[in-house]
């Protein structure tokens, strides 16, 4: 037996042999995972049965370096998990599952992840600080496996700034079966490095989906995350921010749009160094019977002097009986530091919906207004970068999202 | 001679906000293209009888009727008594975080402007008219491509009042104390703007307690507010009097 498969069957193993998520486990206790079969099933690089898509190129994912940014500074490689000395490269450097409360997803992964993306975003030879431009890069997954365990890990070295758009669009996928996927995705800043991270994840009806975002960061590193995730017949986001270094930045911001179905968004920030910032904020917006959960888990090392944290959760059931759960959390283990946190649930802002029908505006676009603000108005405090925000939007996907949710919200109302 | 007949009747209105009535019985006439102020002490009813005209969900009519252009306009949602020309400013104008003004205030304009039969504005289109009328209210520029009244000063929001007011081209326009807050070129550009609205024939209702604004408005009727009823009616010689006096010296009973 060759390396690659005796690590695979080893993670299967520690699978069987600890057991998957309990179903007290603090992290997924209000919207517990379906059970590790799901994740498991099947030769991974089967099409789903009745699904004629195309092959892909690489492992899922498809590459687009966008603009005229230095694109030679970016080194890309597919590469195949089931080959001895290609699995050695695509997980050199990530850490061990380890025993946390998500650990069975990563044993999961380890066990079914066939092939993966390497992205390594260097600096433009000859060039140093804001000369070298801004690399644009944006990754597109379309599943076609009836379960997946695609992997990207992404290294951008000291001093880079790089933005990357990555989009999970069931829609735009011709394979209309329903897949489980658990995808992880591993980022590494070197020291100030940049990494705008923008993203849509919006799984099938269908669909269960679990994306576990880790990222590292250097000293004086930022990094920027914007998601915008639609239910599932499962969908969990979990992020993890590690603050490795000294002044290193996070943000993380996450709309949430469910209308009957399951979605969950985990951002586990950990401050390990002085001087360093995170900030966590999610806006869910629900209706008729979706089940919906924010979670927001920050902590603070010892030694982390001065550290500087802020989570806003905020609920808005639009109609029918949604179950929301917003749960910000800190614990700090050092006295030097500022926190702030806080969840709210409530109805979108009267005032302002009266102030835009009082100018015209009918009620549907009225509250298609005040919503679409609100989400923006999450994005721009998340991403320092109108111009770029203001691209990403630019062909009206969020506002053509929001407007599905409303009437989706508004058909719930009425039924 | 004939009198033209009023663009808005109110008659016997009451209205209640919770299990409160705020305004027992309020009879007006405003005709097309006239100017009246409504005056009155805090709490009187003034901001309340602007509300109820907008159709605000908390301020209900119980009893009485409100004709606006001959259509039943307590009848009417909030968003078809816009429709109709019907402008009311806020005394405090919310944010709307996330919105641009200029998309704000477009998508309104583009409201009105259907319900009127007329071709909705394009983005260049718009922004040129916008700009224009900004530059004459002294409202920056800048203030069209920021969030809605965020950020914006207590100056800035009225002006920003103004603006809509000035590309909406309304029937009739209820400016809630317009003046609160303005500066001097600021209730210089209100008095200028009512002028050049009212040539058009936009007619306004006005509540402020400032005779300085009152008298260069040059109203043609001063209406005195009292305990959800008007008390008194007549022209800028009431005001001059509620200036001189105040509002009190009516209210008070006579003690034997």
């Amino acid at each position: 037996m060759d390396t690659a498969r005796a690590d695979a069957l080893a993670a299967r193993d520690r699978l069987r042999t600890h057991g998957w998520i309990a179903a007290r486990a603090e992290s997924f206790r209000h919207l517990p995972p379906p059970a590790a079969d799901t994740w498991l099933q099947g030769p991974a690089d089967d099409a789903a049965p009745g699904c004629h898509a195309p092959p892909l190129a690489g492992a899922g994912w498809t590459l687009h370096p966008v603009g005229h940014a230095p694109q030679g500074s970016v080194q890309a490689r597919w590469l195949d998990a089931l080959d001895p000395a290609q699995r050695v490269e695509l997980f050199a450097g990530l850490p061990q599952p380890g025993d946390g409360d998500a650990a069975p997803f990563a044993w999961a992964h380890r066990a079914l992840c066939r092939q993966g993306l390497r992205l390594r975003i260097q600096a433009t030879p000859g060039k140093a600080g804001p000369d070298q431009g801004t690399v644009w890069l944006q990754l597109r997954h379309q599943p076609r496996a009836q379960a997946e365990a695609p992997l990207l890990v992404l290294d951008i070295d000291p001093g880079v700034h790089c933005v990357l758009i990555e989009t999970h669009e069931r829609e735009a996928a011709q394979c209309g079966q329903a897949v489980a996927q658990n995808l992880h995705a591993h980022i590494h800043l070197g020291a100030a490095a940049t990494l705008r991270h923008l993203r849509i994840a919006a799984p099938g009806a269908g669909d269960q989906m679990a994306h576990h975002v880790h990222a590292r960061l250097d000293a004086h590193a930022r990094y920027e995350q914007a998601l915008v995730a639609t239910e599932g017949a499962y969908h969990l986001q979990r992020t993890q921010l590690d603050l490795q270094g000294h002044h290193a930045t996070a943000h993380a911001a996450g709309l949430l749009l469910a209308a009957g179905q399951a979605l969950e968004q985990q951002v586990h920030t950990a401050h390990h160094a002085a001087h360093t910032t995170s900030q966590v904020e999610t806006l869910v917006l629900a209706s008729g019977a979706a089940r919906v959960v924010a979670n927001a888990h920050t902590r603070i090392a010892p030694g982390a002097d001065e550290a500087a944290v802020r989570q806003r959760l905020t609920g808005i059931p639009l109609a029918g009986r949604p179950r929301l759960v917003m749960r910000p959390h800190l614990e700090i283990l050092h006295d030097q530091v500022q926190a702030a946190h806080g969840a709210t649930w409530g109805s979108l802002p009267e005032d302002a919906l009266f102030y835009a029908r009082q100018r015209g505006l009918d009620d549907a676009s009225a509250r298609a207004l005040v919503v679409e603000g609100m989400a923006h108005a999450l994005l721009e405090r998340c991403i320092a970068h109108p111009e770029l925000l203001a691209t990403w939007l630019s062909d009206g996907w969020l506002a053509q999202a929001i407007a599905r949710h409303l009437a989706t919200a508004q058909e719930a109302h009425h039924e | 001679m004939t009198t033209p007949s009023p663009l808005l009747q109110v008659r016997d209105l009451r209205v209640n906000v919770g299990e409160r009535t705020v305004l027992h019985s309020v009879s007006l006439d405003v005709a097309p293209g006239a100017l009246v102020v409504l005056m009155g002490a805090n709490g009187s009813g003034k901001s309340t009888l602007g509300l109820t005209l907008a159709g605000h969900p908390s301020y209900r009519a119980a009893a009485g009727q409100a004709l606006f252009g001959g259509q039943d306009l307590l009848a009417m949602s909030a968003h078809e008594r816009a429709r109709a020309g019907l402008f009311v400013s806020f005394q405090a104008p919310p944010d709307i975080p996330g919105v641009k003004n200029n998309l704000f205030i477009r998508s309104a304009l583009n409201a009105v402007r259907e319900a009127r039969g007329e071709e909705p504005l394009d983005a260049f289109d718009f922004l040129a008219s916008a700009r224009t009328a900004a530059q004459q209210l002294g409202l920056p520029e800048a203030m069209l491509g920021r969030p809605v009244n965020e950020g914006f000063s207590g100056g800035e929001r009225k002006r920003n009042e103004l603006l809509q007011l000035a590309l909406l081209q309304p029937r009739l326009a209820v400016l809630d104390e317009i003046d609160s807050g303005m500066d001097v070129d600021g209730v210089r550009a209100v008095v200028q703007l009512v002028q050049r609205l009212r040539a058009q024939g936009t007619a306004f209702m006005v509540v402020s307690h400032y005779l300085h604004l009152i008298e260069s408005l040059a109203p043609d009727a001063v209406l005195r507010l009292d305990q959800g009823c008007i008390a008194e009616t007549g022209g800028l010689e009431l005001a001059r009097g509620i200036a001189r006096t105040g509002f009190a010296r009516t209210a008070e009973p006579v003690e034997a």
